[in-house]
């Protein structure tokens, strides 16, 4: 087992007096893969939206539990801190649709105080080329982003998250609105990306969760069903609730 | 609001349908074999070439019957994209394949050296009468296998391993019978020679039934033979020379 980068320590999250998930304790290892597994309203999109609070940004939410990043508890920390280092990536691409690519990816070294020109751009080089975007795009980092297909708008998406820098990249369905060759450009990309960070990424394509995760995590109804690594999941799961989802046998 | 899957599971899919439609495959090249070891054995026994023709003559449809079983397993997997259960199946019934394949060659093979008459089985009545024993805990094996594999008994399966070593000892013994045989009646070197071969043959088929029994407690519980049946520890043989000096091992 990888050290371990992030630890959820029995982590409840509401919307109102609601829980949407409950009691969830859990342990993301350290530059490795881990998916996020579940039924529609399982509560995947909000538990990691608790790992870089950005749940509590809702009205009427708020969360029970801790999120230890390296022995910090993340609820502790000023948020905008934590955001830097855990970025995200959203289902759909959103890239700042008035900025140009280089712009884009520049926003974040702006937003965290000044850089020297030469600076920003190694560093948006460097992001690019980590997004598997760069060979596509350097003749044309001037151009709008929104000239950009959507399967590069969204490893747009990722380079921006990694110009900050971050340890952790959580990724929320970022292949759901994509077709299946941008789709596996992003799941080759996210298994280079976990040599140097610790990706959390939430689908409902299982068959994406056994191609690019190391371990995942099933979750039901709020609750964590099972955690373990993929393969024995896919394989051999010890829960009759993850074996029912798994093989289809829900309804 | 997700349905109950407990109160869902077991329910009738397309899934089920198509592995009870595996299994089904699986059995009829099961019943085939085991009719080749029958009626191999049977035509060596009694030197009746007519019968050892007849089992020769179904050796093309063994291997189309394993070629189909093989396209089917593979398209399922390919198709259906199978997790747990529906997985561990469809990868041991490919399996599963190969060793009933086998079951049948090995009927074929004794077919194949069946040579004309009865000779020697007065004068080798013990070893004779020992052949004849391995061929009813052989084929009684194999049945347990199959149903086994068709009732999804466990334990049924797993009594496979104890014949086994009976059968083991029995090819030992034989050997030895054989040996003895061939100091005391060298005139019967060939039907000693055939005989050899038939317990090895015995030997292999209740090797591949329990493989059979192996995959089937897989597909059945996830569990790996060496997670319930801890492998021997390595043993030396050890090869006497006339000297008995010079020792060396093997696998």
């Amino acid at each position: 087992m990888a050290p371990v980068k992030l630890v959820v320590d029995h982590l409840t999250a509401y919307y109102g007096a609601k829980p949407a998930i409950s009691d969830i304790s859990l342990q993301f290892p350290d530059r490795k893969v881990t998916a996020i597994i579940g039924p529609s309203g399982c509560g995947k999109s909000t538990l990691i939206r608790c790992l870089n609070r950005l749940h509590e940004t809702q009205s009427n939410a708020h969360v029970e539990g801790q999120v230890i990043l390296d022995n910090e508890d993340i609820y502790a920390l000023d948020p905008v801190r934590v955001r830097r280092r855990i970025g995200m990536v959203f289902q759909k691409p959103n890239p700042f649709v008035t900025m140009s690519i280089y712009d884009n990816v520049s926003a974040a070294m702006r937003f965290n105080g000044h850089h020297s020109r030469d600076e920003t751009d190694k560093a948006v080089i460097r992001s690019l080329q980590q997004a598997a975007l760069w060979d596509e795009v350097k003749d044309r980092v001037d151009s709008p982003a929104t000239s950009l297909s959507g399967g590069q708008q969204q490893r747009l998406c990722i380079a921006r998250a990694l110009a900050a820098n971050p340890e952790v990249l959580l990724m929320d369905e970022p292949c759901s609105a994509l077709d299946p060759i941008a789709t596996s450009k992003i799941e080759e990309l996210v298994g280079q990306l976990k040599n140097d960070y610790t990706v959390i990424i939430v689908t409902h394509n299982m068959q994406q969760a056994a191609r690019v995760a190391d371990f995942t995590a099933f979750l039901y109804l709020g609750k964590l069903i099972e955690f373990g690594a993929t393969e024995d999941l896919f394989e051999r799961p010890q829960q009759t609730l993850t074996e029912s989802y798994i093989t289809g046998r829900f309804g | 609001m997700n349905p109950d899957p407990l109160a869902v599971t077991g329910v009738p899919r397309g899934y089920d349908l198509l592995i009870r439609h595996l299994k089904e495959r699986a059995m009829k090249l099961g019943e085939f074999a085991l009719a080749m070891v029958h009626d191999g054995w049977r035509a060596f026994d009694e030197g009746d070439l007519t019968a050892a023709q007849d089992v020769l003559d179904r050796a093309a449809q063994l291997d189309q019957m394993d070629e189909d079983m093989e396209h089917a397993s593979i398209a399922f997997l390919v198709l259906r994209q199978p997790t747990a259960i529906d997985l561990r199946t469809a990868a041991a019934l490919l399996k599963i394949t190969t060793h009933l394949d086998r079951m049948g060659r090995l009927g074929f093979d004794m077919a194949r050296i069946t040579t004309s008459g009865t000779n020697g089985q007065k004068e080798l009545a013990e070893l004779h009468g020992l052949l004849q024993q391995m061929d009813e805990v052989v084929e009684t094996m194999v049945r347990q296998s199959l149903d086994a594999l068709g009732g999804d008994q466990v334990e049924l399966a797993r009594e496979l391993f104890q014949r086994d070593d009976a059968v083991d000892r029995m090819h030992r013994d034989a050997n030895r019978m054989i040996v003895e045989s061939l100091e005391e009646h060298p005139e019967m070197a060939p039907r000693l020679a055939s005989d050899l071969l038939v317990a090895r043959h015995f030997e292999r088929i209740a090797d591949n039934a329990c493989k059979v029994g192996e995959k089937t407690i897989y597909a059945l519980t996830g569990q790996r033979r060496s997670e319930y049946l801890p492998r021997h520890p390595f043993r030396p043989y050890v090869l006497e020379t006339p000297t008995n000096q010079t020792t060396r091992s093997r696998k």
